[in-house]
């Protein structure tokens, strides 16, 4: 230890130690946090609004740099608390919007609705408002709360769609007309008017110590309307007991009020459309109404999709029916295809064209047939039309549900068509017995096959017996002639030789 | 925005309302004052919001409605400067406004200075200078000093 220590060591003595552990602790930063934080608190206890202050900027800073570096964590911390809030905010905006769709579409296609829209081009009133007063039971279009003393507003609300006064003149009005009342009616000091009518508007006023609420409501609200001002203004006291006892005009201390007033601000619709209606569970709501007519309309169109359905179903059932050569045995929708089974004749014509007219094309249908030779009338008909080649003056026709050929055809077009008319009259497909040949066609053949004067004494005539109508040569030839003529028409079995050898008779 | 109420308060047919019709938002009719005796107007003067009370007139049947009065943050004793009694009526009327909300900040105005007859002795200036009110010689008519008036209220609440 040198002088100089001893000498110091003499003047400070034991502060010296002091003097050096509080160094030591100011420079520790250990030591030096827990300090701070044994005196933090009772310290923010104190400086409470000065550190609020304080703080405000730097902590919303950070708040605003947590929550863009985290979006998701906030997001999620706060969803449980914002959710609930914002469901109901959207539910409410929704059924509003549904309330009022529904009064539009009501009104813009009614006669009254009509009449409305004349009354606001004649008044200038708009068609909204006019439409809003008839629906309307009652609506609360203005919430004031005066400041008593003042007869100042601390705060006013108005209905959607209203025009706002200047709420602090008419609060002041208000409350003049408090004290006009109540030194023109009444001595007593707490006899208070709770309401007056004017028109369609009703005022009521619910009056409380500091201040008092004066509700502008159309039409006729219901008597539970009252206790509601009286439960509101019972809890902005408890709220904001101390703020009304100082009010002087600063309406600062009130930020969050209108809360407690917006409920205030209600309405009923008549015929209960509005959803605080007690009987709203009659009316349906548009939301369920559109769901129930899209139903009905959907309903509607797999009813009539379903009926037409079956009602190709039926054409083409009905029309392949009346077609010759097609037994259909079932028809059914397949894959968008209308299919068809069962029989068709080989010759049967599908009646395409009279299907398309009734909207069935042709790609719609697919036939799944079994080939089969039909033996309706109208079938064998058609086939043997196309087959026989009818000359003039043969006709096919029906007689007693027998097909038959009647008239008189070309002995050339008998003679070649005979074996298989033979066949179809042993079939017993067709009756050949009002067919024979023609005289002529006999006559010109005996002419060109035989002498004139061989030929010129012979006679034909047509004799129809039991089978057949067959042309009878009778008369007389010479007997070279007659053995001529006879194997002319020895296989021949529409013409028949009886004629004699001259001589013979 | 902070609010206050103030009145105008004064004899009948001083020219309050004369005087706040130069410078309000007319929200009321006249009619009102003579129905219930008040009629309110507003306006914005710097940063406050006056909700201006203007009191029917004081006549010899009837007093001024002191109800009126309650609340409000400063007044305007109004008289006319053409007549001598409604001037110096004003420290009756003074009396009325202390008894019912106390000494609340005054301003005076002497109205109808822009005609011929000025009629406001000297004793009743002096008696309204001790009382620390300021006092303006206003003319409704040709809006001379009005505004000054309401702003020197505005100031002294």
């Amino acid at each position: 230890m040198n002088q100089l220590d001893e000498l110091r060591d003499i003047i400070v003595g034991d502060s010296a130690q002091q003097l050096n552990e509080l160094a030591e602790r100011i420079e520790d930063v250990e030591k030096r946090t827990k300090d701070v934080a044994e005196v933090l608190s009772p310290a923010i206890d104190q400086q409470g609004d000065k550190l609020a202050n304080s703080l405000q900027k730097p902590v919303s800073i950070g708040l605003k740099r947590a929550i863009r570096s985290e979006p998701k964590e906030y997001a999620e911390i706060l969803y449980p608390v914002m959710a609930p809030s914002i469901r109901r905010a959207i539910a409410q905006a929704i059924s509003s919007m549904m309330v009022t769709i529904n009064r539009t579409i009501e009104s813009a296609t009614t006669v009254q609705g009509l009449s409305l829209r004349y009354q606001s081009l004649r008044t200038g009133i708009p068609y909204a408002e006019l439409a809003l007063r008839r629906s309307l039971l009652y609506r609360v279009e203005h919430v004031y709360l005066i400041h008593r003393e003042t007869g100042m507003a601390i705060e006013s609300l108005h209905s959607e769609g209203t025009e706002a006064p200047d709420s602090d003149a008419v609060s002041a009005m208000f409350s003049a007309i408090q004290s006009f009342v109540q030194d023109s009616f009444s001595s007593d000091e707490s006899s208070l008017l709770s309401g007056f009518k004017v028109g369609e508007q009703n005022v009521w006023v619910a009056n409380g110590p500091n201040s008092m609420l004066a509700c502008v409501i159309r039409g006729d609200a219901p008597e539970s309307l009252k206790t509601e001002l009286y439960n509101t203004l019972d809890l902005i006291r408890t709220q904001y007991g101390n703020s009304l006892v100082d009010f002087e005009g600063d309406v600062a201390p009130f930020s969050g009020i209108d809360l407690y007033l917006q409920p205030l601000l209600q309405s009923e619709l008549k015929e209960s459309e509005s959803p605080r209606s007690p009987d709203s569970k009659k009316t349906m709501p548009l939301g369920s109404a559109i769901f129930m007519a899209l139903l009905v309309l959907g309903g509607i169109f797999f009813l009539a999709k379903w009926m037409m359905g079956k009602s190709d179903i039926a054409t083409v059932e009905h029309f392949l029916r009346d077609t010759p050569g097609v037994a259909a045995t079932d028809i059914y929708w397949s894959n968008g295809k209308l299919r068809v089974k069962g029989l068709k004749d080989p010759d049967a014509v599908i009646p395409y064209e009279t299907l398309e007219s009734y909207g069935i094309e042709q790609e719609l249908l697919v036939f799944n047939m079994i080939p089969f030779r039909s033996l309706e009338v109208d079938m064998e008909m058609q086939r043997f039309r196309n087959e026989l080649d009818l000359p003039t003056g043969v006709e096919l026709l029906v007689q007693d549900g027998e097909i038959q050929l009647r008239g008189r055809a070309p002995l050339t077009w008998l003679n070649s068509k005979g074996s298989r008319l033979r066949q179809l009259a042993a079939d017993r497909r067709l009756s050949v017995k009002p067919l024979a040949a023609t005289r002529s066609s006999v006559s010109t053949l005996l002419k060109t096959s035989l002498p004139y004067d061989a030929v010129k004494d012979l006679r034909l005539s047509h004799v129809q017996d039991k089978v057949q109508t067959t042309v009878v040569i009778s008369g007389s030839t010479d007997l070279p002639t007659l053995t001529l003529l006879r194997s002319l028409f020895a296989a021949n079995d529409w013409v028949d030789v009886t004629a004699i050898p001259k001589g013979a008779q | 925005m902070d609010k206050k109420k103030i009145c105008m308060v004064g004899d009948f047919s001083v020219g309050k309302t004369s005087l706040t019709q130069k410078f309000v938002n007319n929200v009321f009719s006249e009619k009102y004052l003579t129905t219930i005796g008040v009629k309110i107007d507003t306006v914005e003067v710097e940063s406050t919001k006056l909700i201006i009370w203007d009191v029917a007139g004081r006549d010899s049947l009837s007093p001024i409605n002191a109800s009126y009065l309650v609340g409000a943050a400063g007044v305007i004793l109004v008289a006319d400067g053409t007549r001598e009694s409604t001037v110096s009526g004003l420290l009756d009327i003074w009396a009325v406004v202390e008894k019912r909300i106390g000494s609340v900040p005054c301003v005076v105005a002497l109205n109808k200075c822009d005609l011929p007859d000025w009629h406001v002795s000297e004793s009743n200036l002096d008696e309204f200078a001790s009382r620390d009110w300021s006092v303006f010689q206003t003319s409704a008519k040709k809006g001379h000093d009005v505004e000054t008036l309401f702003h020197t209220l505005v100031a002294k609440i």
